[in-house]
């Protein structure tokens, strides 16, 4: 630009009023942001970068309170577990719509994140797998790294394929803005079988590469052997599944079993304390927090308003009915001894351990659901908070953490992605469907059964196979229960039209006279599941970009 | 049309000293507080109340009678007979010359749609906010208040509407520096001369910024004469201009009935409350377990309070004049025993130097405290509690304890300072040095410049502490406290600074001459600014005391503390020029041209090109016309120029990393990196082409009308593609934040409209002056590409519609019979009392396919405004109208067990026993209600159309021998009312707001008393 220069120069010799004509006046360097060359650079930025794939992006409010989610859901203020008959949401916020049958491609209500947030992380993982080998640093390390990336890969297909099905796979491919994203290829779904396949081979994979636990060289949170291998388990279960019928029984017993050899894991002895810290050993793989990376505070957001907390995930009559007796008969047994107007005495303790009840013991008093008067009910204080279910939620929660004002306090409790008694309940199930219920399935069921603080009574020798599958069946239930498994396997056995149609349930408790009466009530009316919502649909959004080329998922 | 009146009566003799005596009047009017002078002397005086002087003069002496009101007027002294001085009101004079980009220009020359406000017009009604004197006072200016809060009660101003899916910001000028720091909001409305408002191709000489119109800002300088001192005081009461009525605790309770019948109708009418306790809430027969709270009368007052004083001084010699002056902002807010103020102090020191008669050089200081202070529980949050709070709650026990309220959050704590303190004080500066030099040897050629230096320090101090709240155990009396704020019951403090420098430097050889009837007017110049932003903060918890609120005084474990801090840099520089020419004043034209570099963009594409060529025409002054005597004055102009827009985030041309240290191992937060933006190498201006054609008359003496026709195509708008890339690719997008998707030239959008103003103006033979004027602007946009699913339908499509449109179901009505369920279409378990949505494409389900686009946006399309200027005497009127039309506000409040509800919907709900209930039944949370956020329809969007008594203002200036006594030249108290009444179809809320929630501190009602002293 000559005429800039002349007048430049005429500027500065006029009035020397610029303070800088400098060619590269307009060329400014960032200091808040780093190249991707950068990143690629360097070992430990390339470090830093593969660790926050164990997150993914917010992708709705009240979604990632605290810090990004991972995979799945996790703690939030709506837990999984509301969209399934294991507990309501009190105040709704998006939960009902999947409780009520109205789920739909432009309404998923808290489920429809799941889609965008996968496919983010598993093009985030192939930019750092294609690009790993330029990373300046030693072969064992980035051997390690990159089963570390295709762990995380993986578990983003696991959540999509037991979610929506045979999904698209993306093999290493990143798509970049100048690509054609309107290439009919990209939108083609594979089979449920193929999705199957590429994860666990992907696990398997990864699991051979994979440190075998965490170290001071491979800190606690990050995917071991275990995990994968875990991983695996749970897909090969899925599949051999009806709903999926993709896989068989056999295979997924042996990928459980091969967790079982590792010898890594054993059952905790206390089922309550399990959760609270992130250090048990018998947590496979996890999330863990901290002060200034938490999740929500789930004391006030699930106390009992007597409590003044907010009584968000009130569990469902219908779970406290699945557990038994301590005697281990269901209370559906009419020699179990269960008295429906004294109903939680000598329940399974895991009861005790998992559901506020009225009377239950709770931070130096007893749970009051009853009316009229109870503190936690809607005679108590913020009567607005108070549980319409009857119970409140207990699993989780840190007796030591406040439940006022508990901000920048708690919510550091674990996210436990897969734990041992989840394998063994894999186990158990997979060793039964492919060759009935032989001494190994026991073995598996009983060693959950037993454990220290729970101590029910060993299952009955000589259950017939599906016997033993209903025993399984409502072990998991109770065993697992809020821990984002039954809303998946309802479905998965295909007996969702059935427990997903059932009302949700709660108890109304009224006193008199010092005498409680007990009297179960529809806590949630107009619950729905239609065969549709086996699977979510794919938002109705993602269907337009593709200009109608992705498949939606059937009757959506 | 200038007149000069000069009654020289004889004359006498010479060179021999004297006293001139004479009155000044305009009209009929005797106008006091003139400047009387005399050219190239010291010696000058002021008119008194009855417009009398008196000054010493010899014959040959030219007397200046000056008033920032009027057209300068001179006299030469011939003898010492008393002289009529007659001056003329400004806004008449053909010789007016207002403020245009690097320059001024006489108004009868304009050729660019520029509309301008005068300084002494927005103190008739002050606002301690100035962007809110601006509503329809003339057309092409929106200008929408969406909060009242003090220190964040401005009006969002667009001009000509919205133009772009992008920014839609206005540049602001202050005294000739593009984008000055601190703006246009805070300057104090008694140092503004005048405010010119560029809305089309005029504004191209600010090239990449000017797209969407550029307000220039100039502030008053010294003149020449005897020191007029000025004292301004402003005394304002102010209260919402509408709240919503909520509903009270008996209609809450027994909705609180319905909505657990709806959730269980197995259970009946009286799940929560029995009858005889909804009859207690009814007879509030036992107000402490069964009260009827009114949580905005516990929390807010009726009426607060906000004064203004401004005190300056204006004078000077003929070579060095000045004016200086100070002031003092004082709001208090809203709230009982709030924590919410607002203070702010100026100064500014505007002084203009002739060193030589070629060399002049201005020195411009002005700086400002803006004090804000708040309570630690931010102004939404405290209207969401005030609104979600229940009538059936009490605010304070009868002994005085505050209840929890709602979670906790009891709004009339929340207020006060109880919680701690978010102070946040900025101090801004801006120093401007000016210089033009006169080069000897070519008649008007001369060189001037600018550097000035821009600051603002913006310091934040949150120290949030602990307090309690009580429950009243009903089964031991005691009142059980619980501790709310701070964290873990102990303070928590945030500190942090933010500094802003700009530097911006400029110089213009320019050259002005007449040859003979051909006027040249013409500049070359170069400018360039380089802005820098420095943040730094940190933070404490776990005080031990909340004595001490210091960062070093905080807790002392590692996980007690925090840091941040960021910095960026941004340069721009520029070539630019103009060409005036005109021939008698007759046949205008003129280019003007801006090449512009910014460091937004990457190298290769940061310099853009802006010209602009505009053309006028007066055909009045064509000797042919002159039998056409009803037409006083008429001008036919025109403009087409190109302008850009680079209001866009920086480094959007390569891939971004950035830290996010969220992930934790083994109970340490680890170092991670994410990918936060893609790479968009080709970013580049977004361009508009903007076209006006227009009309300026005089006719009939005292009519004036402005009409223009206007067109704008944007193109290259920098948006992102946020629709059409199927997440699979994993692009994806997260939500509340910033994109990851960089911004990328491809949005289109036209927009064009109409302008009108018609004016009379008239002085009555008694004495009465008065000037009313009409303005509307209709200012319609559509979309022309817009990044959509490829999918999208058509009916649902954003392209071909205006901007900011609404995509909602038709409710249609409310199901009231099982027929109306057999009838129509609806969603699976839909209930009586629902809404009846419309089942747009006739599939016979309701499902997103049924949405369809609102016809508007809650960017009004016409805009309207009426004023009303008056004096008789020494009375002063002003009355200003404004309304909106053609727009749409959509409101959907947080009700249900979530919070109370507007009585309008409480009162007139569907439900069992009101199944003629113009609202749809109640229900858990209208946000995930299918009568609600789950199906968003137009039920709760409104007309938010309004017409707004904006200002009424009534002076008198007393004139008095008495004050000419006390020195005081002139005296002028007032009343005015700002916002007074409002006619609209809104019923719960203010039109104005948007607000999709009604969650917002509502705009105020003020009420003001006032004086103005000249000495």
């Amino acid at each position: 630009m000559k005429t800039s220069n002349i007048i430049c120069g005429l500027a500065l010799a006029a009035a020397g009023l610029i303070s800088s004509c400098k060619k590269d006046y307009l060329n400014i360097v960032p200091t808040d942001r780093i190249l991707g060359s950068a990143v690629l650079a360097d070992s430990m930025l390339f470090q830093d970068y593969i660790i926050n794939r164990y997150m993914s992006i917010r992708l709705q409010d009240k979604e990632g309170e605290g810090t990004n989610p991972g995979f799945g859901r996790g703690f939030e203020y709506g837990l999984w577990s509301s969209i399934s008959d294991e507990s309501i949401y009190n105040n709704d916020d998006n939960t009902w719509v999947i409780q009520q049958g109205q789920m739909a491609p432009e309404n998923t209500g808290i489920a429809g994140t799941i889609w965008g947030r996968s496919y983010r992380s598993i093009r985030e993982c192939n930019f750092a797998l294609n690009n790993i080998d330029s990373v300046p640093m030693s072969d064992g390390l980035k051997k390690k790294l990159r089963a570390e990336l295709r762990f995380i890969r993986a578990f983003r297909y696991h959540d999509l394929i037991r979610n929506y099905g045979g999904v698209v796979l993306m093999g290493d491919k990143e798509y970049s803005l100048s690509d054609n994203l309107t290439n009919p290829d990209m939108f083609k779904r594979s089979t449920i079988k193929e999705c199957i396949d590429y994860a666990a081979g992907e696990l398997t994979a990864a699991a051979a590469d994979l440190p075998l636990k965490n170290d001071g060289s491979w800190l606690l949170g990050r995917a071991t052997k275990g995990a994968a291998l875990a991983l695996k388990a749970r897909l090969l279960l899925y599949a051999a599944s009806p709903l999926y019928n993709a896989g068989s029984w056999q295979a997924a017993a042996d990928a459980a079993k091969a967790v079982m050899e590792l010898s890594q894991y054993s059952i905790d002895n206390d089922y309550a304390k399990l959760f609270l810290s992130p250090n048990s050993n018998e947590i496979i793989f996890e999330r863990v927090y901290a002060v200034s990376a938490r999740h929500v505070c789930l004391e006030i957001s699930n106390g009992p308003n007597g409590y003044n907390g907010w009584a968000g995930n009130t569990p469902l009559q219908n779970l406290v009915d699945a557990y038994e007796m301590s005697n281990g008969k269901p209370i559906s047994d009419p020699a179990s001894g269960y008295d429906p107007q004294n109903p939680y005495a000598n329940r399974d303790a895991r009861f005790y351990a998992s559901i506020l009840y009225n009377g239950a013991p709770y931070r130096n008093s007893t749970i009051q659901v009853f009316t009229p008067g109870g503190k936690d009910s809607k005679d108590g204080p913020s009567n607005w908070n108070t549980t319409k279910t009857g119970y409140y939620l207990r699993k989780f929660m840190d007796d030591k953490n406040p439940i006022d004002n508990p901000w920048d306090v708690a919510g550091l409790q674990p996210w436990i992605y897969m734990r041992y008694a989840e394998v063994l309940l894999n186990y158990a199930e997979a060793e039964n469907e492919a060759v009935g219920p032989n001494a190994s399935v026991y073995e598996a069921i009983n060693q959950i059964r037993q454990r220290a603080s729970v101590k029910q009574p060993p299952l009955t020798p000589g259950l017939s196979q599906s016997e033993m599958r209903e025993a399984i069946r409502r072990e998991r239930q109770v065993e697992l229960a809020f821990e984002e498994h039954r809303f998946y396997d309802v479905r998965r056995w295909k007996i969702a039209d059935v427990t997903e149609n059932t009302p949700a349930y709660g108890i109304d408790v009224t006193v008199s006279n010092g005498v409680y009466k007990y009297t179960r009530k529809v806590a949630l009316a107009n619950r729905a599941f239609k065969t549709k919502h086996y699977w979510l649909p794919i938002p109705r959004a993602e269907i337009q970009a593709s200009n109608n080329q992705l498949e939606q998922n059937f009757g959506y | 049309m200038l007149t000069f009146l000069l009654l020289l009566i004889g004359s006498g003799a010479w060179a021999q000293q004297g006293t001139v005596t004479g009155t000044v009047t305009s009209g009929p009017d005797h106008v006091p507080g003139v400047t009387v002078r005399i050219k190239n002397k010291t010696t000058g005086t002021l008119t008194n109340a009855n417009g009398s002087f008196s000054i010493t003069a010899v014959p040959g002496d030219t007397l200046v009678f000056s008033h920032m009101s009027y057209q300068e007027q001179i006299y030469v002294v011939k003898n010492f007979s008393p002289v009529k001085i007659s001056l003329d009101g400004l806004s008449k004079s053909v010789n007016e010359v207002v403020v245009v980009g690097y320059g001024t220009q006489k108004k009868a020359t304009l050729t660019g749609s520029i509309s301008v406000v005068k300084g002494a017009e927005l103190v008739q009604s002050p606002q301690p906010n100035v962007s809110n004197s601006l509503t329809g006072r003339f057309p092409g200016i929106i200008a929408n208040n969406r909060s009242g809060e003090p220190g964040y009660d401005g009006s969002r101003i667009t001009i000509r509407g919205l133009a772009t899916t992008g920014n839609n910001d206005v540049l602001m000028v202050v005294d000739g520096v593009p984008g000055q720091i601190g703006g246009l909001e805070r300057l104090d409305p008694n140092d503004i001369e005048s405010i010119s408002i560029l809305k089309d191709a005029s504004a191209a000489i600010y090239g990449s910024r000017a797209a969407n119109g550029v307000m220039l800002i100039t502030t008053k300088q010294g003149q020449t004469g005897k020191p007029v001192i000025n004292y301004f005081f402003n005394q304002g009461f102010s209260s919402p201009t509408r709240l919503p009525k909520m509903a009270d605790a008996a209609t809450y309770a027994q909705i609180m009935n319905e909505i657990q019948y709806y959730n269980n109708p197995a259970g009946g009418m009286n799940q929560f409350y029995s009858a005889e306790q909804l009859q207690k809430f009814k007879d509030g027969s036992d107000p402490v377990n069964y009260p009827n709270t009114d949580w905005q009368k516990a929390t807010l007052r009726k009426m607060t309070t906000q004064n203004q004083h401004s005190l300056s001084v204006r004078g000077g010699s003929d070579n060095i004049k000045y004016y200086l002056s100070i002031g003092m902002i004082n709001q208090n807010g809203l709230y009982k025993d709030g924590a919410t103020k607002y203070n702010q102090y100026n100064f500014r020191s505007n002084i203009t130097a002739d060193v030589t008669s070629r060399l002049k050089v201005g020195l411009y200081l002005s700086g400002r405290q803006e004090d804000r202070q708040y309570p630690t529980t931010g102004a939404g949050a405290i209207f969401r509690g005030i609104y979600r709070a229940y009538p059936t709650v009490l605010d304070r026990y009868p002994n005085g304890l505050p209840t929890t309220g709602i979670e906790n959050n009891n709004p009339i704590m929340q207020v006060t300072d109880a919680g701690g303190l978010n102070r946040n004080p900025s101090q801004v500066f801006n120093g401007i040095l000016k210089g033009s030099y006169a080069i000897p040897g070519v008649e008007g050629l001369s060189l001037d410049g600018y550097l000035s230096a821009d600051k603002s320090w913006n310091f934040g101090k949150n120290f949030s502490t602990p307090y309690k709240v009580y429950t009243l155990n009903k089964t031991t009396g005691a009142y059980d406290p619980t501790v709310v704020g701070g964290s873990n019951g102990l303070p928590t403090l945030n500190e942090s600074q933010e500094n802003v420098t700009m530097i911006t430097s400029n110089i213009k050889l320019n050259f002005a001459r007449h040859f003979g009837a051909h006027n040249v007017n013409a500049f070359v110049g170069y400018e360039q600014s380089k802005t820098s932003d420095e943040l730094f903060g940190a933070s404490r918890r776990n005080f031990p005391t909340p004595q001490a609120p210091e960062l070093s005084q905080g807790g002392a474990a590692a996980t007690d503390k925090d840091n941040f801090g960021s910095s960026w840099n941004f340069t721009r520089r520029s070539i630019l020029g103009r060409l005036a020419y005109d021939y008698q004043e007759k046949y205008l034209l003129e280019l003007q041209a801006r090449r512009d570099g910014s460091s937004t963009f990457p190298e290769g594409k940061q310099w853009g090109f802006f010209p602009s060529v505009s053309a006028g025409w007066r055909v009045t002054n064509e000797p042919w016309f002159k039998p056409v005597k009803f037409i006083n004055d008429l001008k036919l102009r025109g403009s087409y120029g190109s302008l850009g827009n680079d209001n866009v985030g920086m480094f959007q041309y390569f891939n971004n990393y950035s830290f996010v240290n969220q992930y934790v191992l083994n109970g340490v937060i680890q170092t991670g990196i994410d990918l936060t933006k893609l790479a968009n190498p080709n970013i580049t201006w977004e361009v508009a082409k903007k076209m006006d054609l227009g009309l300026n008359m005089t006719f009939l003496k005292d009519f004036y009308l402005e009409f223009v026709y206007f067109q704008q195509k944007r193109s290259k708008i920098l948006t992102q593609r946020n629709s059409s890339v199927p997440q699979l690719s994993g692009i994806v997008n997260p939500v509340g934040s910033d994109p990851l998707v960089p911004a990328e030239n491809i949005g289109k959008v036209n927009s064009g409209g109409i302008e009108g103003l018609l004016g009379y103006t008239h002085t009555t033979k008694g004495g009465f002056r008065y000037d009313i004027s009409g303005n509307i602007t209709y200012a319609k946009n559509k979309i022309i590409f817009i990044d959509e699913a490829a999918g999208a339908l058509s009916y649902q499509r954003q392209t071909g519609r205006p901007m900011n449109t609404y995509l909602l179901y038709n409710a249609i009505g409310i199901f009231r019979t099982q027929e109306d369920l057999d009838k129509y279409p609806h969603l699976p378990g839909a209930k009586l009392g629902d809404l009846i949505l419309e089942d747009y494409n006739n599939d016979k389900q309701i499902t997103a396919d049924d949405q369809v686009r609102s016809k508007y946006g809650n960017i009004p399309e016409i805009t309207y405004g009426l004023s009303l200027n008056g004096s008789y005497k020494g009375f002063d009127l002003f009355i200003l109208f404004a309304g909106q039309t053609h727009v749409s506000q959509y409101v959907l409040p947080e009700s249900g067990t979530i919070g109370n509800f507007y009585s309008s919907w409480a009162d007139n709900r569907w439900s069992p026993d009101n199944v003629n209930g113009s609202y749809p039944r109640v229900d858990e949370r209208a946000s995930s209600s299918v009568n609600g956020g789950r199906y968003p329809n137009t039920f709760w969007m409104n007309n938010a159309s309004f017409l707004r008594l904006k200002n009424v203002s009534l002076g008198y200036t007393i004139h008095s021998d008495l004050l000419t006594r006390w020195k005081v030249s002139s005296l002028r108290i007032y009343a005015n009312a700002f916002n007074l009444l409002t006619f609209t179809r809104v019923k719960d809320y203010d039109p104005e707001g948007d607000s999709g929630s009604g969650q917002f501190y509502p705009q105020q009602r003020i009420m003001n008393i006032g004086v103005n002293l000249k000495f």
